[in-house]
């Protein structure tokens, strides 16, 4: 805890931004003390990023507010990336920007002058500095491994190292995390968590933007709540419990997806046998229509390869049938005409049309249905049916008809969604479905399955997020080694459990730490 | 919810089915963007039309006649490279392929005394089976469709110097010639031909379901496997019709000169490029697009046509060509990149 009288490190009073048919932040303020970690949350399109992107002199804000950072100050509309950079804000964004290929030093210093000697580059100099950063973040990593290579919280802490890089001592900035952990598993984020509290305690201010309630309850000591562009909430963390920051994100009590219930499920919708692919060494996995079957398995047990090689978005060897129909490996056309849906994890990656419209995206995946003569495509009824989703998932957008880029991040994730589910799929294959969408979101998606559940389909979740396998499944399978590790009914399992089969034997002999 | 935002959601309501939804109106940079190059154009052509250096020459109508008729060689080629564009890939054997189909007409009419008709069905089907060679290679292969172009493209070059022995083909039948000569109500035939090539082109692109796939390929070709598109299948559809297009142009080509001169067709090639890429910059801005490569051609065709009618010596129309290429390359990709972010 920081001693009694901190000085304000980052003030940020009256913040507006307008987009065209949008106002993304009206009157925001933020104020960030010295050795704090500050925790800013809001749901998809509350304007965090938009706020963020101000700071980094990215967008400019309407005239009118001001940014201060220690002693300097400026009006908002006049922040650029050099006044930013200047003023020691620091940036490690979701997307962490590291180059896999080189080495651990290579990226901390990368877009500096690299220390040389006689016109070379002075390896051993620039990995000793390198080791001195990695010493102090606590990455028991070498500097010249690549980065490629690492583990996950490791890759976020080289991306801070970065971030940082040149004034570790001297803390007059502020580091800015975007949803640091959206991609950690939960050992590495507490990892990650206690890391950031030394910074914090050596006087480092931190503002720390997250999804993840819990990390935010635990990291930070204020938190802002923006909410549709305005900021709803300044409060001390240690007030706030769980029930109240999801409320004050949502704006309404968020209510979870009607817990599963014993339902008597329909024949056997998909029937996989033996499949073997990527990490997969013959997995069988049967769904009944209307049944959601949670997949759970650490990080490279193969969740994702099972749905994809369903899908026949990646190689497989065995056999696949969609309601007793048999799908060829490798062939994704054939797969969505019998019925089948993929909802990639990387959505805005594998799933998004960047440049197309709304419209577009929502109809991408079964455009074969808008088809009229001449191989037209029905615009009408494309328009209704992308109008109908953008309504049905609350997408925040002037038209359907802007670029889907226009958006914000969490928006196009819910558009993307909206394509898969708006089609009435018989078999949803769904990979991290809520992954870096916020609490109101990840409600309404949870009833969107739920509700093609009960319309008959058969989903298919992999999940890291245990509480989301609890929320939705009504049976659960875990991966392990390649194989069905143990499976079991809903009612037959908790979080501790999904902990102890996930991570196996080896897990349960650790020593508690 | 911002006061827009409201009204744009009530209206969707009211009109759910609405072919015209509210939508954004688009700012005076927007329509700037939008129809600069045309209005560019325009002023261009009224300039031509005035100064005293051109006046009396440019705007008559044989001058106009001859100017669009040899531009329709340059516009359906385009209408071929547009499509793999859109899709995403590089085509480097527009001229190429347009000159192997002035010679497969060339020698088939003159040495085994085919009619002019089926000489150029052989010559649009060697053109379609070209394309589908390049085209297997880049999407099944996965190769880079710039590389392997080129490569066909000096290949094709090559074989036409080894089968032409550096010679021209002259004295072709006189029902080839009739068509690059003759008008039909007053508009010369290969401009007809062009409306046409350009109008289903662009229905195909803009209309159909497959143009919409194959913009989907270009634009995360990722994210069109998965939902669904046979993605290689498509890219290779693109380069076998763009390869029969440039047959096409080749054959308008033969029609308009009479007569086929070995090459290995790059300048061709590269007048298309500059139409295309000029073409990004407009109507659509950031997309590749039929109207806007239509603007893209006429523009180069007026200033070189004004150019040479007020005697500009000869370095002003490459410098031109090149600066305009320049100018475009640079412009469409900072509006591609200003929609992506």
């Amino acid at each position: 805890m920081s001693v009694a009288p901190t000085p304000t490190r980052l003030h940020v009073a009256d913040i507006s931004k307008t987009f065209p048919g949008t106002k993304a932040l009206s009157g925001a303020s933020l104020s960030v003390s010295a050795g704090e970690v500050h925790a800013l949350v809001g749901g998809n399109g509350s304007g965090k990023s938009t706020l963020i992107k101000i700071l980094a002199g990215v967008y400019a804000a309407d005239p009118g507010g001001t940014i201060s950072v220690g002693e300097r100050s400026v009006a908002a509309h006049e922040v650029t990336p050099q006044w930013s950079a200047d003023a020691h804000l620091a940036f490690v964004h979701q997307d962490l920007g590291l180059f896999d290929q080189l080495s651990v030093a290579e990226n901390l210093f990368v877009g500096l002058p690299y220390p040389r000697r006689l016109g070379v580059i002075n390896w051993r100099r620039l990995n000793a500095e390198a080791t001195g950063i990695l010493e102090r973040l606590g990455v028991a990593v070498s500097p010249d491994a690549p980065v490629g290579g690492l583990r996950a919280a490791d890759r976020t802490l080289v991306a801070i190292g970065r971030a940082l890089r040149d004034r570790e001592d001297v803390h007059d900035g502020v580091l800015v995390l975007d949803e640091p952990t959206a991609r950690l598993p939960a050992k590495e984020v507490d990892r990650l968590l206690e890391t950031l509290t030394r910074l914090a305690a050596e006087g480092q201010s931190i503002v720390y933007v997250s999804h993840r309630l819990d990390e935010i309850l635990t990291v930070s000591q204020h938190t802002t709540v923006l909410r549709d562009g305005n900021v709803v909430a300044r409060r001390a963390t240690d007030e706030l419990d769980i029930g109240e920051l999801s409320q004050l994100i949502a704006g309404d009590t968020v209510q979870s997806a009607a817990a599963p219930t014993d339902t008597l499920f329909g024949p056997p919708t998909l029937e996989a046998r033996d499949v073997w692919a990527g990490p997969l060494r013959g997995v069988d996995v049967t769904v009944a229509a209307g049944e959601v079957l949670g997949v759970a398995g650490l990080v490279g047990a193969g969740a994702s390869s099972l749905l994809r090689a369903i899908y026949g978005a990646q190689p497989r060897r065995g056999t696949v049938r969609l309601r007793g129909q048999e799908l060829r490996a490798g062939n994704v056309a054939a797969a969505v005409r019998a019925g089948a849906a993929l909802v990639p994890d990387d959505r805005l990656r594998h799933g998004a049309f960047a440049t197309l419209s709304v419209r577009e995206n929502v109809s991408a995946s079964y455009l074969a249905r808008f088809r009229t003569r001449w191989a037209m495509v029905d615009r009408r009824a494309e328009q209704a049916a992308s109008a109908r989703a953008v309504d049905t998932f609350g997408v925040r957008c002037p038209s359907p008809r802007v670029p889907l880029a226009s958006l914000s991040g969490g928006n196009q994730q819910k558009v993307v969604m909206a394509r898969w589910l708006t089609g009435e799929p018989q078999l949803l294959l769904l990979d991290e479905p809520t992954q870096g969408v916020d609490v109101g979101a990840r409600a309404e998606i949870h009833r969107q399955i739920r509700a093609a559940a009960r319309r008959g389909c058969a989903v298919l979740v992999a999940s890291s997020d245990a509480d989301e396998l609890l929320d939705l499944s009504d049976r659960m399978i875990v991966l392990r080694g390649g194989r069905v590790a143990t499976s079991a009914h809903r009612h037959e399992v908790d979080r501790h459990w999904i902990a102890q089969q996930v991570f196996g034997h080896d897990y349960l002999e650790e020593p508690p730490t | 919810m911002s006061v827009d935002e409201t009204t744009a959601r009530a209206a969707d309501k009211t009109h759910p089915t609405s072919a015209l939804p509210s939508r954004v109106r688009p700012s005076a940079s927007q329509v700037m963007q939008r129809y600069g190059l045309v209005v560019f154009l325009f002023a261009l052509s009224a300039f031509f039309s005035v100064w005293p250096e051109t006046s009396g020459t440019f705007l008559t109508s044989a001058n106009v006649r001859t100017m669009l008729a040899n531009q329709t060689v340059v516009t359906i080629a385009a209408m071929g490279a547009v499509i793999p564009f859109v899709a995403g890939q590089f085509d480097l054997t527009i001229g190429a392929v347009g000159v192997l189909a002035t010679f497969v007409v060339g020698a088939l009419t003159t040495k085994a005394e085919l009619a002019a008709g089926p000489a150029c069905l052989v010559a649009v089907l060697a053109g379609a089976l070209i394309g589908a060679g390049g085209g297997a290679v880049v999407a099944y292969l996965r190769a880079s469709s710039i590389v392997i172009t080129l490569g066909a493209a000096t290949l094709i070059g090559g074989l036409i110097l080894l089968y032409s022995k550096s010679s021209s083909i002259v004295g072709l039948p006189p029902s080839i010639i009739d068509f690059g000569s003759s008008n039909w109500l007053g508009i010369p035939r290969p401009l007809w031909l062009g409306a046409v090539v350009v109008a289903i082109v662009g229905f195909f692109l803009r209309a159909t379901v497959t143009g919409r796939r194959l913009l989907m390929i270009g634009e995360n070709p990722d994210a069109a496997a998965l939902v669904g598109i046979r993605t290689q299948r498509l890219v290779l559809v693109a380069f076998i019709v763009a390869g029969a297009l440039y047959a096409v142009a080749g054959c308008v080509s033969i029609s308009l000169t009479g007569s086929a001169s070995p090459s290995d067709g790059f300048g061709t090639t590269f007048q298309v490029l500059t139409a295309v890429f000029l073409g990004a910059t407009t109507i659509n801005p950031g997309r590749f697009n039929v109207l806007g490569t239509v603007v893209g051609v006429l523009f180069v065709a007026v200033s070189v046509n004004g150019l040479s009618l007020a005697g500009a010596s000869d370095w002003v129309q490459p410098v031109f060509t090149g600066a305009a290429v320049i100018l475009a390359v640079s412009v469409s990709t900072a509006l591609a990149r200003k929609r992506a972010s």
